[in-house]
C-alpha cells in the first residue's frame, strides 16, 4: 500500500468518525460561558460537562467540575485535554481564533449568539438539539417567554420610568445600548437612560445622570447594603430616583447572564421599576 | 547666580493663572450635556446648577490641582534625579498608591470612614488605602536607594521604576482574579481616570497639593544648584543629602494624595516640565510655578476632551494625556536634537 493511499484510508476513517459523533449526542461537554454553562444544567444535562469556565458558579454544582481557564481566555491545552466532543462558546464573547484552534485540533466547536431575548431562545432550542433532546430544549425556551409574557401582563399600561442601571460606582459603570440588559430594562417597563451609547458597558459622567434625572437607579452585583447606595448619590439631590429614594441594590448576578434565568431577572428588574404593579392586594396595583 | 527677574516672574506667571482662570470656567462650561447657564446661576436648586456646581466644578478645580501637581513633581524630580525621563510614576509611589487603592476596592468596597467622628459626613476608604500603599511603596523605594545615610539618585530612579513594574505586575494578576464588576472598575485604575469628587475631597486633595507645592518651591535656588551636579551644590553650600531627603517626601505625599483618587495618570508630570523648561528657562524659582500651572491648564483641557470625544461615555484621561502627550513629547526632542552641534 503506497503512502498516498494510507493518507485516503486515514481520511475516510476521519470523516466516517465525525459522522458517527454527529449522529450520535456528546456525552464530554466543554462550555466556555458561564449562560452556556447555566443553560445545560436547567436542561438536564449538566452531568455531561467535563469542564466550565472558573466564572460559572450557577447552579452550585457546576463550581465543582474542572475548570479549562476563564471566560474571556479559556486554555487551549486545557480544553483539548478534557477530549470534549463538543465545545460550545458564545459569539462575539467566544475568541474567534481561540475557537479555530480547537477546531484545528480536531474539537468540534459551536458558537451561538447571545446578544438578545430571541438570541437567547433560539440558543437555549439549539443547545438542547445538540443534546439530542429538541423537546427539553423547546421547553426551556417557552418557559422563559412564558416568564417574559407574565411580566409584561404585569406591568400592562404601567408609564416608562427612566432608569440608570450600574455595575460600578468610581467610576459610574452603565448599561449602553447594544447590552441584552438594555432590552431587560425595555422589558421590565422601564427606558435605560444611556440606551444611546454605542458601547454595551460605559462610563458615565454624573451630569449626564443628573440632565436625564433617572426615576430609577439600580445597582447591580455590589452587594452594599441600601443605606450606602443612597449615600453615593446624596450630593445628586436633583434626579428623581434620589429624591424617592428610589435606588435598588442587586446583588444577584442572574441579570448579566443572557440563559435560563432571563425571566427570574426580569422579573426582579419589574419589581424595582414597577413596585406597584407587583402589589398583593390587586386593588392597589393602580395604572398597571 | 542671575538674579531673577521679577517682571518675567510676574509676566510669566501672571499670563498662565489668566490662561488658567479662563480655562477653568471654559472647561465648567464644556460637557456632554448642555446647560442653560442662566438657570443654572438664577436658581440653585435647579438640574442646570446641580450640573455646574456638584457634578462639573468640583472635577474641573481637582483635574487643575492634580494637573498641577503632577507638573510641579515631575520638574523637582527631574531636577534632583538629574534625568529628564524622571516623572512621578518613575518613584514607584503611584504604583504603590494604585495597588493600595485596588486592594481596598477589592477587600473592603463598601467601608466607609467617618471623618470627625461622622460630623463631616463619610468618606470612602479606597482613596485612604491608596494613600497607605503610597506612602509604604515611599518608605521601601526611599530605604533601598539609601547607602550609609545617602540617596542615591540612580538607585532611587531604577528602584522606582523596577517597583512600579512589579507593581504593576500585581495590579495585573489581581485583574485576572476578580470579577466582572470590580475587572472593570480596576482598568480605570490603571488608566488614570478623573471622576466626579465631593467638594471636601477636592479640597482636601488641592491643600495637600498646595502645600507640597511650596515646600518644593522653597527649595527653588537649591534644585538650581542640584542640576549643576552633586559635587558642585556641595561645594556652593547646599545640603544636598537633606534637600534630596526633603523633596522625596513632599513628592510622594503629593503624588500619594493625588493617585488615590485619580490613579495613574500619565505624562503630565513627564511633558510639562520639558515645555516650561524650553519657554521659561530652567530657573527653578519661576520653572516651579509656571509648570505648576501649566500643568492644571492642561490637565483641565485634557479632562474636558476625555468628558467629551465619546459623550455620553467618558474616556479615562490617562488616554487623552498620552496621546495628545507623545507626539508632542517627541516633536519637541526632535527639535532639541537638530539644534545639537554638528
Amino acid at each position: 500500500m503506497t503512502r498516498v493511499m494510507r493518507v485516503i484510508a486515514v481520511v475516510f476513517l476521519m470523516l466516517f468518525l465525525r459522522q458517527v459523533d454527529a449522529a450520535a449526542p456528546p456525552l464530554r461537554l466543554v462550555s466556555l460561558a458561564p449562560s452556556v454553562t447555566e443553560t445545560i444544567f436547567a436542561l438536564g444535562y449538566g452531568g455531561r460537562l467535563v469542564g466550565v469556565t472558573t466564572y460559572c458558579d450557577y447552579p452550585l454544582e457546576a463550581k465543582k467540575l474542572p475548570k479549562i481557564g476563564d471566560f474571556m481566555n479559556p486554555s487551549l491545552e486545557a480544553v483539548a485535554a478534557k477530549r470534549p466532543d463538543l465545545v460550545i462558546g458564545v459569539v462575539g464573547a467566544t475568541d474567534p481564533v481561540k475557537a479555530r484552534e480547537m477546531e484545528r485540533l480536531g474539537l468540534k466547536v459551536v458558537l451561538l449568539p447571545l446578544a438578545n431575548l430571541d438570541d437567547i431562545l433560539k440558543s437555549v432550542r439549539a443547545i438542547g438539539g445538540l443534546m439530542g433532546d429538541e423537546r427539553a430544549g423547546k421547553d426551556l425556551a417557552a418557559k422563559i417567554s412564558v416568564q417574559v409574557d407574565e411580566v409584561k401582563k404585569r406591568i400592562g399600561h404601567a408609564p416608562r420610568r427612566r432608569v440608570l442601571l450600574i455595575v460600578g460606582h468610581q467610576p459610574v459603570i452603565a448599561v449602553g445600548g447594544r447590552n441584552f440588559i438594555d432590552e431587560l430594562i425595555t422589558l421590565a417597563g422601564g427606558t435605560n437612560i444611556a440606551a444611546g451609547a454605542a458601547q454595551p458597558w460605559l462610563n458615565l459622567p454624573d451630569e449626564y445622570i443628573v440632565a436625564k434625572a433617572p426615576e430609577v437607579i439600580i445597582e447591580a452585583g455590589m452587594g452594599s447594603e441600601r443605606e450606602k447606595a443612597n449615600k453615593r448619590w446624596s450630593d445628586l439631590g436633583s434626579v428623581p430616583a434620589v429624591r424617592a429614594k428610589r435606588i435598588y441594590p442587586y446583588s444577584s448576578d442572574k441579570i448579566l447572564r443572557p440563559g435560563p434565568r432571563f425571566g427570574e431577572a426580569l422579573g426582579d428588574l419589574a419589581r424595582f421599576i414597577h413596585p406597584e404593579c407587583f402589589a398583593d392586594d390587586k386593588s392597589k396595583r393602580s395604572g398597571c | 547666580m542671575k538674579i531673577l527677574d521679577r517682571r518675567k516672574m510676574i509676566a510669566v506667571n501672571g499670563a498662565l493663572l489668566a490662561l488658567l482662570a479662563v480655562s477653568l470656567v471654559a472647561c465648567a462650561l464644556i460637557g456632554p450635556v448642555a446647560i442653560d447657564l442662566k438657570r443654572a446661576l438664577g436658581d440653585f436648586f435647579s438640574p442646570d446648577a446641580e450640573i455646574l456646581f456638584r457634578a462639573r466644578l468640583p472635577r474641573v478645580l481637582l483635574g487643575a490641582a492634580i494637573g498641577g501637581g503632577m507638573a510641579a513633581c515631575g520638574v523637582v524630580l527631574q531636577a534632583m534625579l538629574r534625568n529628564p525621563l524622571a516623572c512621578p510614576q518613575m518613584l514607584g509611589v503611584s504604583g504603590g498608591a494604585s495597588l493600595g487603592g485596588i486592594l481596598g476596592m477589592i477587600f473592603f468596597p463598601n467601608w466607609l470612614l467617618p471623618v470627625a467622628g461622622g460630623f463631616l459626613g463619610e468618606i470612602s476608604w479606597v482613596p485612604l488605602a491608596a494613600f497607605l500603599g503610597a506612602l509604604l511603596s515611599m518608605a521601601l523605594v526611599y530605604r533601598l536607594a539609601l547607602f550609609r545615610g545617602r540617596l542615591h539618585p540612580y538607585h532611587l530612579l531604577l528602584t522606582g521604576v523596577i517597583f512600579n513594574s512589579f507593581v504593576a505586575a500585581l495590579i495585573m494578576f489581581l485583574n485576572s482574579i476578580v470579577d466582572f464588576y470590580q475587572a472593570q472598575g480596576l482598568l480605570f485604575w490603571l488608566m488614570g481616570n478623573l471622576s466626579t469628587r465631593a467638594y471636601p475631597t477636592v479640597a482636601f486633595i488641592a491643600g495637600y497639593v498646595a502645600a507640597g507645592f511650596l515646600w518644593l518651591w522653597s527649595h527653588g535656588v537649591r534644585l538650581n544648584l542640584i542640576t549643576l551636579g552633586e559635587e558642585a551644590a556641595l561645594q556652593l553650600g547646599v545640603e544636598v543629602a537633606s534637600v534630596e531627603r526633603q523633596v522625596f517626601l513632599a513628592t510622594s505625599l503629593m503624588i500619594g494624595a493625588m493617585v488615590s483618587v485619580s490613579g495613574m495618570i500619565g505624562f503630565v508630570g513627564l511633558m510639562i516640565p520639558h515645555a516650561m523648561r524650553l519657554l521659561v528657562g530652567s530657573d527653578h524659582r519661576l520653572l516651579l510655578p509656571a509648570s505648576f500651572i501649566a500643568g492644571a491648564i492642561f490637565l483641565c483641557w485634557a479632562d474636558t476632551l476625555a468628558r467629551v470625544l465619546l459623550a455620553p461615555a467618558e474616556l479615562p484621561v490617562g488616554i487623552v494625556t498620552a496621546f495628545f502627550g507623545a507626539p508632542f513629547f517627541i516633536s519637541l526632542l526632535y527639535r532639541e536634537g537638530r539644534k545639537l552641534p554638528v
